[in-house]
């Protein structure tokens, strides 16, 4: 049983990872946890003019390992099984991607990860994953 | 133009719009440049590529003011003008990544915000010197409201961008907005404008905003036929490099 647990770096996305963790015992299968970040790609000409795609993605990399530590750290002393991933794209597509590519049965997430007026401005993720995704989508409040 | 007229207050709502999309992204072209430098160096190369953006710009600034009384060197602007909202229009895909490709040692990283550093000033001082329109007042301001931008720029523009893609389409219709007017004021041709065909003066910005959006437009939907990932450039795993 594959669950994906997107994770920005937000304290409701340690929730999410709580509660997937708390889980694990409902399932007949031993669970698998997938932690994803999603990092929107930088689009400005004036960047991709100057910066190299390699540079790109080793910032990226980065930017996604910081906002994944916490969520590792927490899991990696659970016993369950895990892997962390960045994606680079549009978070809903990404991570609607993510869960058909590696087969997860579920995607646990928080609500409103990174504050209300950055939400208000750039429309909450959950709801166009719950729309996109193929799979259950349980949201932590 | 006084204070108190609508058209210092139109030229100021310009100025302010072809700053935020030609120079929102300055400071983040400087941080990821630097990037690859080692953590001490990275503080000094965005100080002093932040400052070389801001001398450049002045000097530009300075520059553009003086030239433009010069006859035929506001079309040669508007021309550039134009060009600068095209390309703000069609966006780089992938592939297509040009300098920077060694930027580790110290050098490479220099000779990369420098030659960003000048290219997105002279976008941006033309800009602002046609938005402006002879008035040293408002040119002084261009110049003044882009320094916030160019030392506190963040990547919380460029997401806005991103989500609102209309945002740049506006960006680049203000260009060839900005562009018509500039050209018509020429002092090579004005005289004959005024005299002959002073509807030039409302016909010629209308023309510039939808040259560049027609032209943008295509170009772009040419670009975007090469590329269609759905939105997902790709995955980095990151267990396969930190556990084994």
């Amino acid at each position: 049983m594959r669950i994906l647990v997107p994770v920005d770096g937000s304290d409701n996305a340690l929730r999410a990872l709580e509660y997937a963790i708390s889980t694990a015992g409902l399932y007949r299968d031993p669970i698998e946890i997938h932690l994803l970040n999603v990092q929107r790609p930088v689009v400005s000409g004036n960047v991709r003019s100057f910066i190299s795609q390699e540079q790109l993605h080793s910032y990226y990399e980065d930017e996604g390992t910081a906002a994944l530590k916490a969520a590792r750290e927490r899991i990696d002393g659970s016993g369950i099984a895990h892997s962390a991933h960045v994606a680079i794209g549009e978070e809903p597509a990404s991570i609607s991607q993510y869960s058909t590519q590696h087969d997860c049965k579920l995607i646990v997430m928080g609500t409103r990860g990174m504050g209300n007026i950055a939400n208000l401005l750039l429309g909450s993720v959950a709801t166009k994953v719950v729309h996109l995704a193929p799979v259950p989508v349980v949201l932590i409040k | 133009m006084e204070f108190s007229s609508p058209q210092f207050w139109t030229a100021l709502m310009q100025i302010i719009g072809v700053n935020i999309v030609l120079s929102g992204d300055n400071a983040v072209v400087i941080a990821l440049a630097a990037r690859s430098l080692p953590p001490e160096q990275q503080k000094k190369a965005v100080l002093y590529g932040s400052l070389a953006a801001i001398i450049m710009r002045v000097i530009l600034t300075i520059v553009a003011a003086k030239m433009l009384a010069l006859p035929w060197l506001k079309i040669i602007g508007s021309v550039l003008l134009l060009w600068i909202g095209i390309k703000l229009i069609v966006p780089e895909h992938a592939g297509e990544h040009g300098e920077g490709g060694g930027t580790s040692t110290a050098m490479a990283a220099i000779r990369t915000i420098l030659i960003a550093d000048l290219v997105m000033s002279l976008d941006n001082v033309i800009a602002v010197a046609a938005a402006a329109k002879d008035n040293i007042t408002l040119l002084i301001l261009g110049l003044a409201i882009s320094i916030p931008l160019i030392i506190f720029g963040s990547t919380l523009i460029l997401r806005l961008m991103d989500r609102f893609p209309v945002i740049i389409t506006i960006g680049g219709a203000l260009l060839g907005y900005v562009a018509g007017e500039m050209a018509v004021g020429d002092s090579a041709i004005s005289g004959w404008i005024n005299d002959n065909a002073h509807w030039l003066h409302h016909a010629a910005p209308v023309a510039g905003a939808l040259t560049v959006i027609a032209v943008g437009k295509w170009l772009a939907s040419s670009a975007s036929a090469r590329v269609s990932q759905g939105g997902v450039e790709a995955v980095i795993d990151l267990d396969a490099q930190t556990r084994r």
